[in-house]
Formats: structure tokens, C-alpha cells, sequence
């Protein structure tokens, strides 16, 4: 293409000289015809030589006795003194005898008026050639999008958009590629795999925390009983107390658990409404104890209150109690936490923001994690599914969380609420 | 009064009867549900528990038989699988109250209490505790007939709370679980109890000191009724 491309010039001037050519030949011939027709007295009078050219000299024919004996008949490109102008030509010489006398013939056309038509022709054969070229490229990208349509909606529908895996729903994409087929049905299967792993991680939660339920109860039904018994020491109940303790610790983790997974098969309704204020209320009656308790400085702002709507009551107050209690727990002794609503461009924001302990960088990626305990904290302790709680609440809620660290400085927790979180 | 524990789980079954007894209920024990629907049938009761997860029965439809010969009995719902949609539904269908397992003895106790209250018009809701007077419908503490209004929900909750368990220590885990048992969190030794009843005796102290509010070391706490 490139090397058509590089020699057009040179192929248009070939073109055009054979044009121009069999131009020349023709006129010999007509100029023959004539003579043999009317005989060559209808051009040579008197021995006088014949010439004739245009006004502007790009043709002319002469017709002279040729004293030399020569026998031409070619084509060459010589110049000619024309009256005062000296211009190139291509020109046909012909030799020819007639009533025993030799002439020559000569018809020339300025090479002027032949590249005058080569450029013109140039262009044109460029612009088809662009045209082709472009001409071209589209058909190849409508073929190949053609060709391709199956694996760009296996793509689209199956890979991107949806958040990936895309459980649920399988449509097939028609296709009569096999290879295509193949990929279709292999992405489906993997997704299959998936679902079902994730499936059985859940059920597998969901059943061992109930049936935990039941022997926990029993057990801490005991230890109430006994606890009451008159006959029992002091010292015994000390111990049952510590007992009940360990209990508490393995029903709190069994809850939390549950509570995840219940979460996660969506057992829960999104048909509340409460305003951001009076939410943080709620949270603040619950929590205040323990702010007091380690001397935190709390602070609300609420530059416009807002209500949230299809959201879950309960689950939002256990989000936003996480976050507070975490806020607390690795605080240092007489801290601050910033609670801010407010509303940032098109998005309803709330913060949450802790002169605490921080995050190290390192370990940032992976707060969300079950049984992920990062940071030690000081006075209590916790089983590390504080963090998880709110992710699957937030999750669930369609409520973005973005997490600022610094160690030893403090963190920022900031929750995104989507719009259809927004009530009026 | 009378009550009827439906409840598969024996050694649980068990140890409900213990307390209530204790509590001084009348206590009956089924372990399924064909047993019960036939005692359901038959005997009056004033409480009926009943485990919805029988092996034996749909928890829901024996429910549903008991309310038609026991229409006034108080019913409350045990369940392991706390399943939301349950939940409601027995409540729908007209259980008066729903603990998921696992819970506290005491706080059943308190239920049946706020449903006796409630059902069976208890009149007498004024406690008496030296020269303060706790008026449990109203929700307030009183001395000298001014209301002492420094006195917060959840304080008046853990006041409320010993009261109904009057003369019993109750263990700090049992108020925690009380006041905080549906806050779902990570902290397993969380004991702000002592702070809150560190506030509650500053409170109460201004007018005259709460004698009857008694530590017991080590374990909780217990207010003390001469009755």
C-alpha cells in the first residue's frame, strides 16, 4: 500500500506521457492521411517548410523537406526555439517519402500543458486512493465489530458493569463462533463456582451460629440458676461470674456473626426513615458512658440535617455505633471525635474523624476483615468484627466508606450515602 | 401463676422451669409439640413459651391451637433461628412478646413482669426505696414529690431493672445484657455498668443518700426491699 502509495507520481506520469503519446500518434496519422488524401501540396507550396502552433505554443506541427537521409519515427522530449520562447517539448518525428522527395514531420506538445494534466490527475487519483483507504477501514471495523459482537457482550454484560461476579441471572450469548461459545460458557461456570463457594460460606456461617444458640442458652440459663442458688459461696460465684464472662464473649462473637450473615442474605428490610440528627441522638444516649468514661471531647455538626430513607433503623444505629465506639476505643485518654454532616457538592457525607491511634498505611487494606486485629487496643478487648459489622451494613445500604489514616495522628472515617438514601 | 414451657431442648427446658419455679410460677414442661397441643387443649395457662423450632411441630401453627382454647394466656415466642421475617409473623399472629436465643433468665423474667403489668392491670407501680419514690409506669424517681430529672433513660432502665429483681444480686453481665443486649459490637468485656451507677448514687445522693443501691463485691448489684 505504502510502496503504491510512494510511486502514484511516477505511475500518473507514465500514464500520462503514453496518453500524451498516443496523442502524437494520432495527429501523424491524421496529418498522413491528409497528404496521401489531398497530397502534400495542401501543406508544402514551394518548398516552403509548414508550421503551425497555438497562440499560447503548447502544440505545433511542422512539416519540412528534410535534406538528411534519415528514416525517424520516434518520440522524444527536446526544446524548441519557438519565435522568441524557447520551450520543452515532447515531440514525434516522422520521416516519410513522398512524389520522391523526403520529409519530416515533427508535432510537439510543451511539457507544460502534459504536466498541467498530470497534476490534476494526481489529485484525483489521491482522493480515491484516501477514499479507498478510509472506505476501507470502516468496512474492516464494522466487519470485525460484527465478527467480535459476541465476545464485546460477553465483556460487557458479564465482566464490567455489573459488579464482577454478577451472580444470578445467566443469558447466553448467541454466538455461532465455538471459541466464543467456549469462553461464554467457561466465564459461567467460574461465576457458578463462586456463587456456590460463597454460598456455602454463608449457609455454612448462618447454621453454625444458630445452632450455637442453643447450647450457649443452656449454658447461661445454668449459670443464671446456679448463680441464684442460696448454698453456693461467694467465692464459686466469683468463678461462675467469670464463667458467665466467657460466655458472653462467645455469644457476642456468635451473634455478630449471625448478624453478618443475615446481612449478607439480605434478611433484613430497607423500609425506615430517620433523620441523620436524630440517628446520631440515638447513638450518642447509648455511647455517652463510655465517652465519659475515657474524658473524649464529642462533637456534632450538622450543617443541614437530612433525612435518610429505605434504610434499616436498626442496622444504621449499629453502623454509626461501630464507627463511634471505634472512634472511642482507640482514642487516647481525654481525646477528641468530630462527627460532620454535611453535604459535599451532590453527595450526603457524614465523618467521622478520631484524634486516635491511626492506621498504619501497611495495614489500611485490610481493617475490613474478619478476625483482623490490627490495632491493639488499650483498655479492651474485642474479637475484631467491629470493623466487618459496619462494611456489611454499609454494603448492604449501598453506603460508600473511605477511610483516611495517620498513624498516631487519627483517622477519618467518611460514609457516602447514594442518592436513593436521600428522603426529603 | 400458670405456665406451660413447649421447648425440645431438655437441659434449656429444664432450667426455665428451675427459675420460674423459683419465681414462683406453676411450671409445666412439654418437649414437642404433639404433647403440648394436647395440654393446650385441655388446661388453662397464664404464660405459654413456646421454642418455635420443635422438631416435631411448626412452632407457628401450634401457636395458632393454643390462642383458640387459651385466648387470654400471655404468649411468648424462643427461638435459636432469629429470623426476622419470624419475628414478625409471630407477632402478627398474636404473641405478646419474642426472645431469641440465647437469653438471659432475667430478662424473660422481666418480660413476663411487663406483660403481667400490662395484661392483668398490675395497680401498685410505685416502689418505695428510703425517701425516694419510683413510679415504674411513669418512668420517674421522685423525692419529696419533686422529680429528679437529672436521672437519664438508661439510668432509670438499670434502676427499673434491679427493682424488678429485687434482694438478688444482679451480676454486671445481666445489666450489660439488659441495657445494651441489642447493640450489636465487638467488645466482649465492655462494663460501663459500674460508671452508670457511679452517676446514678452522685444523683440521687443530692437529695439523700441511696443506702438501698448495694454493691456486691466483686459480682454486682441489688436493691434491697424489706417486704
Amino acid at each position: 500500500m505504502i510502496l503504491f502509495v510512494a510511486l502514484l507520481p511516477v505511475l500518473i506520469k507514465n500514464i500520462n506521457q503514453n496518453y500524451t503519446d498516443s496523442r502524437l500518434r494520432k495527429q501523424k496519422d491524421k496529418v498522413l492521411k491528409t497528404v496521401k488524401e489531398l497530397g502534400i501540396k495542401y501543406y508544402i507550396q514551394n518548398g516552403e517548410s509548414y508550421a503551425a502552433y497555438t497562440p499560447i505554443k503548447d502544440v505545433y506541427v511542422s512539416l519540412e523537406e528534410d535534406t538528411l537521409n534519415e528514416n525517424l519515427d520516434n518520440i522524444k522530449n527536446e526544446v524548441r526555439k519557438v519565435e522568441a520562447d524557447t520551450i520543452e517539448y515532447r515531440i514525434l518525428s516522422h520521416n516519410f517519402h513522398i512524389e520522391k522527395r523526403n520529409y519530416l514531420l515533427e508535432i510537439g506538445i510543451s511539457q507544460d500543458s502534459v504536466n498541467e494534466r498530470t497534476g490534476p490527475l494526481q489529485s484525483i487519483a489521491f482522493v480515491i486512493l484516501v477514499s479507498m483507504v478510509i472506505l476501507t477501514i470502516i468496512a474492516d471495523q464494522v466487519y470485525s465489530d460484527y465478527i467480535l459482537r459476541p465476545l464485546s457482550l460477553i465483556i460487557k454484560t458479564k465482566l464490567i458493569g455489573n459488579k464482577f461476579p454478577n451472580f444470578g441471572s445467566y443469558k447466553e450469548v448467541k454466538t455461532s463462533t465455538y471459541d466464543f461459545h467456549h469462553l461464554d460458557i467457561s466465564i459461567h461456570q467460574m461465576i457458578q463456582t463462586i456463587e456456590s463457594t460463597f454460598q456455602k460460606e454463608r449457609e455454612f456461617i448462618s447454621n453454625a451460629s444458630h445452632e450455637l444458640m442453643t447450647p450457649i442458652s443452656i449454658l447461661q440459663s445454668k449459670i443464671e440458676n446456679m448463680f441464684e442458688e442460696e448454698d453456693v459461696a461467694d467465692e464459686l460465684k466469683v468463678r461462675l461470674l467469670e464463667m458467665q464472662k466467657i460466655l458472653n464473649r462467645l455469644k457476642s462473637i456468635t451473634k455478630t456473626l449471625l448478624l453478618i450473615s443475615q446481612i449478607e442474605n439480605e434478611q433484613f428490610l430497607k423500609e425506615d426513615k430517620i433523620s441523620v440528627s436524630a440517628l446520631l441522638q440515638q447513638v450518642y444516649d447509648e455511647i455517652s458512658i463510655r465517652l465519659q468514661d475515657k474524658n473524649i471531647n464529642y462533637q456534632v455538626n450538622i450543617n443541614n440535617d437530612w433525612n435518610l430513607v429505605n434504610v434499616n433503623k436498626f442496622l444504621l444505629f449499629n453502623l454509626f455505633f461501630n464507627l463511634v465506639n471505634n472512634a472511642i476505643k482507640y482514642n487516647k485518654e481525654g481525646g477528641d471525635i468530630k462527627v460532620e454532616a454535611l453535604k459535599e457538592g451532590n453527595a450526603y457525607v457524614v465523618k467521622i474523624i478520631d484524634t486516635g491511634l491511626g492506621i498504619s498505611a501497611a495495614d489500611l487494606p485490610f481493617i475490613f476483615n474478619r478476625f483482623k486485629k490490627l490495632r491493639q487496643s488499650l483498655q479492651q478487648e474485642s474479637f475484631g468484627l467491629g470493623l466487618p459489622i459496619v462494611k456489611s451494613i454499609a454494603d448492604f445500604h449501598h453506603i460508600k466508606i473511605e477511610v483516611a489514616s495517620e498513624k498516631d495522628k487519627g483517622s477519618t472515617f467518611k460514609l457516602i450515602f447514594s442518592p436513593e438514601l436521600i428522603g426529603s | 401463676m400458670n405456665v406451660l414451657i413447649i421447648e425440645d431442648e431438655k437441659a434449656l427446658a429444664r432450667e426455665l422451669e428451675i427459675f420460674l419455679t423459683n419465681y414462683n410460677y406453676i411450671c409445666e414442661v412439654c418437649f414437642d409439640g404433639v404433647s403440648a397441643s394436647e395440654k393446650v387443649a385441655v388446661n388453662l395457662y397464664d404464660f405459654i413459651l413456646i421454642d418455635l423450632g420443635l422438631p416435631d411441630y411448626e412452632g407457628l401453627d401450634l401457636l395458632k391451637e393454643a390462642k383458640k382454647n387459651n385466648p387470654d394466656a400471655a404468649y411468648i415466642i424462643l427461638t435459636a433461628r432469629a429470623e426476622i421475617y419470624d419475628r414478625i409473623k409471630g407477632l402478627d399472629m398474636g404473641a405478646d412478646d419474642y426472645l431469641a436465643k440465647p437469653f438471659s433468665l432475667l430478662e424473660l423474667q422481666s418480660r413476663m413482669q411487663a406483660i403481667t403489668r400490662r395484661k392483668f392491670g398490675l395497680k401498685n407501680n410505685v416502689v418505695e426505696l428510703g425517701d425516694f419514690l419510683v413510679n415504674l409506669t411513669d418512668r420517674i424517681i421522685t423525692h419529696g414529690g419533686a422529680e429528679i430529672s437529672a436521672i437519664t433513660k438508661k439510668e432509670f432502665d438499670l434502676v427499673a431493672y434491679l427493682i424488678l429483681h429485687k434482694n438478688r444480686t444482679v451480676t454486671r453481665n445481666q445489666l450489660s445484657e439488659h441495657i445494651w443486649g441489642s447493640i450489636i459490637n465487638d467488645d466482649y468485656d465492655s462494663n460501663y455498668i459500674d460508671a452508670h451507677i457511679k452517676n446514678i448514687r452522685k444523683k440521687l445522693n443530692a437529695f439523700s443518700p441511696p443506702d438501698w443501691l448495694e454493691t456486691v463485691r466483686g459480682l454486682g448489684y441489688k436493691i434491697k426491699i424489706n417486704t
